[in-house]
């Protein structure tokens, strides 16, 4: 019997395609059998990430009004044989598919899968209730951003509404020269308000913006720095006990002569 | 619970007492009576009341209708209480409590009444309004709301809006172990946390002093030491 996780924001732009698409690479890349659903009806993007946009012939709301039978909906990643995804419907809307039919849907997954990772929208309404129907477990993504923060707040509480209780923290996209700084909130900042168990921190890499594009998740990049914490993240939800990386950037070769003539 | 506006029933160690406005016209008043004890019935059956009703004096036909009342619904009617007996907030002798050398944070405040306990944290988006005063266990985040007609105390953080004494009344207060609100207000009076929220403070509290609303420090013998 396998396990629904939820990705999930409230906010826009946070980063949970880019997180879902790296943990479930992540998981596959370790063994499991893994599904990607991507449940942002009308404005899907998962399989652009992933990089699997073309091979869509049918998708979530083909599978939950019976159109198509699941095993035909379900796309095989180019890099991982145990690694599927679910895309969105582009031309319906949220409306599409109601909790109940998620919650059938999600069962089937389970028997089917390891792990399906569930790709919400952003936002609170029919969206995330959908997302979060079936889902046996949270993820929260949120940017170091007192909007971002503000809006996982709420996030959890309506989680913890719906019975998901002891959703996991992902702090994303921090820079830890602004935080070192006193710029950018930082991680105790964050988590003195939300009070939840922190799963990951991801720092700021120019790298994921590369990856995204080419549809190749930032988790199979050795040399990406948010690869080896999403390498870390997917470690901790398989179990493992894994310490944080260390977010300090070595210095670049004009900070390390700014400092030997004395500029800082 | 039923609202009444001219007559209070109120528990003190002496028993019960049935507060009456003098303002009200006598019919009223037995009617609301009639409503409140209908409702507590089973609660209050068998208790001795006193009443008082301030300066006004009725007639012993209203007496006598006042403890018929009474007995219809099992209470006993053991007589008047006059002004100096009432127990006055922040008069001394009927405070045991207040001993010299303890402040008091609810000096002339609001003492009794209902109550809501709430023990969470409450997140961006909720919003508590209660008729009486909410003790929180937890936090308020921003984004958050609490409403109360009393007093408002949360034993961890205050981050969202606070608005005690809600329907008016000014002797209401907002405690919190760490007071950094979104918006402060109490009654008709509204403020913000100053903008360098420094950590740390320790438990402070809020009320209305000269028509301004103030923030206190607290320093009640013992919570200090609790907590640091």
């Amino acid at each position: 019997m396998g396990e629904v996780i939820v990705v999930t924001s409230g906010k826009g732009g946070v980063g949970k395609t880019t997180t879902s698409a790296n943990i479930g690479t992540g998981l596959a890349s370790s063994g499991h059998k893994v599904v990607l659903v991507d449940t942002d009806i009308g404005l899907r993007n998962l399989d652009v990430v992933m990089g699997l946009e073309n091979r869509i012939v049918y998708d979530i709301v083909d599978v939950t009004s019976g159109n198509c039978r699941l095993k035909q909906a379900l796309i095989k990643d180019k890099r991982f044989e145990n690694l599927y995804l679910l895309p969105a419907a582009q031309t319906k809307d949220k409306t599409a598919v109601s909790p109940d039919q998620m919650k059938t849907l999600s069962a089937e997954l389970k028997k089917e899968f390891d792990y399906a990772i569930i790709d919400c929208p952003a936002g609170i309404e029919q969206g995330f209730r959908n997302a979060i129907a079936g889902a046996d477990r949270a993820v929260v993504v949120t940017t170091p951003e007192v909007s971002a923060v503000r809006d996982a707040d709420r996030i959890i509480g309506l989680l913890e509404a719906a019975e998901l209780h002891s959703p996991k923290l992902i702090i994303n996209r921090i820079r830890p020269q602004m935080v070192k700084r006193g710029d950018m909130m930082d991680i105790s900042d964050i988590l003195d308000i939300l009070a939840i168990d922190l799963l990951g921190v991801v720092p700021e890499d120019e790298s994921i913006v590369v990856s995204t594009n080419r549809g190749e998740p930032a988790v199979m990049d050795h040399s990406s720095r948010a690869g080896e914490a999403y390498r870390r993240i997917t470690r901790r939800i398989r179990g493992e006990e894994v310490p944080l990386m260390n977010l300090d950037v070595p210095d670049g070769l004009m900070d390390r002569l700014k400092k030997l003539i004395g500029m800082r | 619970m039923t609202r009444t506006e001219h007559v209070a029933l109120k528990g003190t160690r002496e028993g019960l007492v049935l507060y009456l406005d003098p303002q009200a016209d006598f019919t009223v008043l037995i009617d609301e009576l009639q409503r409140l004890l209908k409702d507590s019935a089973q609660f209050l059956k068998g208790a001795a009341v006193r009443c008082f009703g301030g300066e006004r004096e009725y007639t012993d036909l209203e007496k006598q209708d006042l403890a018929d009342t009474l007995k219809n619904h099992d209470l006993e009617f053991v007589g008047w209480l006059r002004a100096e007996d009432v127990y006055v907030p922040g008069k001394s002798s009927s405070n045991p409590v207040r001993e010299q050398g303890v402040q008091r944070a609810l000096d002339e405040g609001m003492t009794e009444g209902n109550c809501l306990f709430i023990e969470k944290t409450l997140r961006s988006g909720k919003s508590i309004q209660f008729d009486g005063h909410v003790v929180i266990i937890g936090d308020v985040n921003p984004g958050a709301e609490v409403i109360a007609s009393g007093n408002i105390v949360v034993l961890g953080a205050i981050r969202g809006v606070a608005h005690a004494g809600a329907t008016g009344d000014r002797n209401a207060i907002v405690y919190s172990f760490f007071l950094a609100p979104t918006q402060l207000r109490i009654a008709d009076l509204v403020t913000r946390a100053p903008e360098d929220g420094g950590e740390s403070r320790g438990p402070e509290i809020a009320k209305i002093k000269d028509n301004q609303l103030v923030v206190e420090g607290l320093s009640i013998n013992g919570v200090k030491k609790l907590l640091y």
